[in-house]
């Protein structure tokens, strides 16, 4: 299923972020800095909408948003847990949505929702999204090192010990990335 | 009375604070709206005007970039404005009065006079290292141009960036280039002996040239230029310098070294700039009008306007005359080549369209500028391509986990000194901070985004 988004606006595109931060365990602000020349939320955004349409990822969003507004406010790993529906054995449509959305954003690749291969692992990717999807995927941050090809690193670098995974953008707060 | 000036203080207290809390800590805000100037003063840094309300992340970098294209401006005014005996910018003349005139930058240390035979220790107003075949024709205060490409080592001293290939105007001449160095960057290699193999091994700590501030200091400036050989008719479209061309020998294909007296013209200026904003350096890349075309120009049929490039020929087809191509080996910069390069600007700020749109707006209105001075001034021929800077660091120091700084635009290049790497493909297409991040001195210890220090003996 292919559609054509508009462009969405700042609010939803905030949200987007905010729910991606949540569901990967990285920092909002790292997901959608304050300068974002890279955009890569919004090419996940609008590559995610091309694919499932806009409905659903309306839908989403507003699960998100209802889950965000909730009294007394959840924790990002219980708004995590609840949209992956990690207490369930056979996730939902929209769990299984933001599954896909984890994999992209950890991975670089669109990875259609609900699709299991062999042994129940993920079927090979259906593409790259981007080159700086590949280059700019979260996997690389979580391991604090690298794709191969493009290291933004200097020479000799792994002699030293990496920078903190916070610096790499990883939610720390709460115990995360530990 | 007392209470309107209580209000207007209050508004402008409350302005600042909102200009403060609106752009990152690393930006110093501007006392008032940034504006290009015609001013003789070299900014140490970019200074940054508010943002717009409620602004979109495209908004945000155009407002931002436009500041910076605004300081690429002013530091290209502030180096090509005549200078004084002291090397600085005379404030009694103006930049282009008389349609062309010497400039700052060209006083700095070349690169070659830095990084000298045996390691020795050079000087910032030394004598000028002449090549035996120039001797005969060299006078006193006479540049040398040497390097038939843009990295300054003797295994590339023929092409550009990754050993791609030199540039061949429509003449069949070779475009040459040179490296310099301001006070400040010199003045730091010279105190930490970074001239030589031997300092650069003895070295302790990371290299790290000083930053400029928005009030001083100056900071380090790297400014690499690109020349052609132009006939005295076009003069008046280029800034000219009378050089000497010089080419060493060579081994494959053999031939010997030689020295020629040639009118050059400035095609290309690029200027990395160490600064409080631009830890990863900010990079202001600027181009002649006549270079060639764009992408979107040969789309729209814009090449056929009665007009000469200096490396493009509207008259040839793609099919005899494809785009971008490295010339074919042999490479002889003695010789005048039958192969003549076709270049054609790529656009490589696809999802970057505010680098674009800004640097179209800032060359409007230094263009208006720099015509009231003089309708005929040589200056009115170049235009920004763009200011590449790290969206993300600290004040002088990059931020941890990254070190690149995420540049704005993601990609930049200048038809002529990176012909042939344009485009959009992290590490293989022109990004300088990426690039540069890979530069280290002789002994594979970072160099603080400079190739230059390889060049110790």
């Amino acid at each position: 299923m292919t559609t054509n988004p508009s462009t969405p606006s700042e609010s939803t595109l905030q949200a987007f972020a905010d729910m991606s931060a949540a569901l990967t365990g990285f920092q909002s602000s790292f997901i959608r800095p304050f300068l974002d020349p890279v955009n890569l939320s919004g090419t996940f955004y609008s590559f995610a909408v091309s694919q499932v349409g806009q409905p659903r990822m309306d839908a989403l969003l507003n699960t998100f948003n209802n889950l965000s507004n909730q009294t007394p406010k959840l924790t990002p790993q219980q708004i995590a847990d609840t949209l992956l529906e990690t207490a369930l054995d056979a996730p939902s449509l929209q769990a299984q949505l933001c599954q896909s959305i984890v994999a992209m954003w950890y991975l670089g690749s669109w990875y259609t929702p609900g699709v299991l291969g062999g042994n129940g692992f993920a079927p090979p990717a259906l593409q790259v999204i981007t080159s700086q999807a590949y280059t700019k995927s979260l996997v690389w941050n979580l391991a604090q090192s690298h794709p191969m090809g493009f290291s933004p690193f200097t020479f000799g670098y792994w002699s030293q010990e990496p920078a903190s995974l916070q610096t790499f953008g990883v939610d720390t707060s709460n115990g995360g990335g530990q | 009375m007392k209470k309107t000036i209580t209000i207007i203080l209050l508004t402008i207290i409350a302005a600042t604070l909102v200009i403060m809390t609106s752009i990152p800590t690393t930006m110093a805000p501007a006392d008032s709206n940034p504006a290009i100037v015609l001013s003789p003063n070299i900014p140490g840094d970019a200074t940054f005007g508010p943002l717009p309300p409620n602004p979109t992340n495209e908004q945000k970098l155009l407002a931002i970039q436009g500041d910076f294209d605004i300081y690429s401006w002013n530091t290209f005014i502030a180096l090509n404005w005549p200078p004084g005996l002291d090397g600085n910018g005379d404030p009694t003349r103006k930049i282009g009065q008389n349609g062309d005139n010497d400039t700052v930058w060209e006083h700095y240390r070349d690169v070659a006079d830095v990084f000298l035979p045996g390691g020795a220790t050079p000087s910032w107003n030394g004598p000028v290292s002449v090549p035996t075949q120039c001797k005969a024709s060299y006078k006193p205060g006479m540049r040398i141009l040497s390097q038939v490409g843009k990295t300054p080592t003797v295994l590339t001293d023929f092409s550009q960036p990754f050993n791609t290939g030199p540039l061949i105007d429509q003449n069949g001449n070779y475009t040459r280039y040179e490296i310099l160095v301001n006070k400040p960057m010199f003045d730091y290699i010279l105190a930490n002996k970074l001239y030589s193999k031997a300092g650069q091994q003895a070295f302790k700590g990371e290299v790290q040239f000083p930053c400029g501030g928005p009030n001083g200091p100056e900071g380090a400036i790297m400014v690499k230029s690109s020349w052609k050989v132009i006939s005295p008719a076009d003069r008046a479209r280029f800034h000219t310098q009378t050089v000497l061309v010089y080419s060493p020998a060579s081994q494959n294909p053999k031939y010997p070294a030689s020295c020629s007296t040639k009118l050059m013209g400035l095609v290309g200026l690029h200027i990395g700039h160490k600064t409080d904003s631009g830890a990863q350096w900010l990079w202001s890349t600027f181009e002649h009008v006549d270079n060639a075309p764009s992408e979107a120009d040969i789309g729209s049929n814009n090449t056929l306007k009665p007009k000469t490039y200096n490396y493009y020929n509207p008259k040839c087809s793609t099919a005899n005359c494809p785009p971008n191509k490295v010339p074919p080996r042999p490479w002889n910069p003695t010789k005048v080549s039958a192969f003549h390069s076709q270049v054609v600007r790529m656009n490589m700020f696809k999802g970057n369209e505010f680098a674009f749109q800004s640097a179209a707006a800032r060359n409007a209105d230094a263009l208006q500028l720099l015509l009231g001075v003089n309708s005929k001034s040589v200056w009115r021929n170049y235009e920004l391509i763009s200011t590449m800077w790290p969206t993300n660091t600290g004040k002088c120091q990059a931020a941890p986990g990254d070190p690149l700084g995420t540049p704005a635009p993601n990609f930049l290049a200048n038809t002529t000194l990176e012909t042939y790497i344009q485009g959009m493909v992290p590490n293989v297409s022109s990004n300088c901070i990426e690039c540069h991040n890979n530069a280290t001195m002789t002994n594979a210890r970072a160099s603080d985004f400079t190739y230059i220090l390889q060049r110790a003996q």
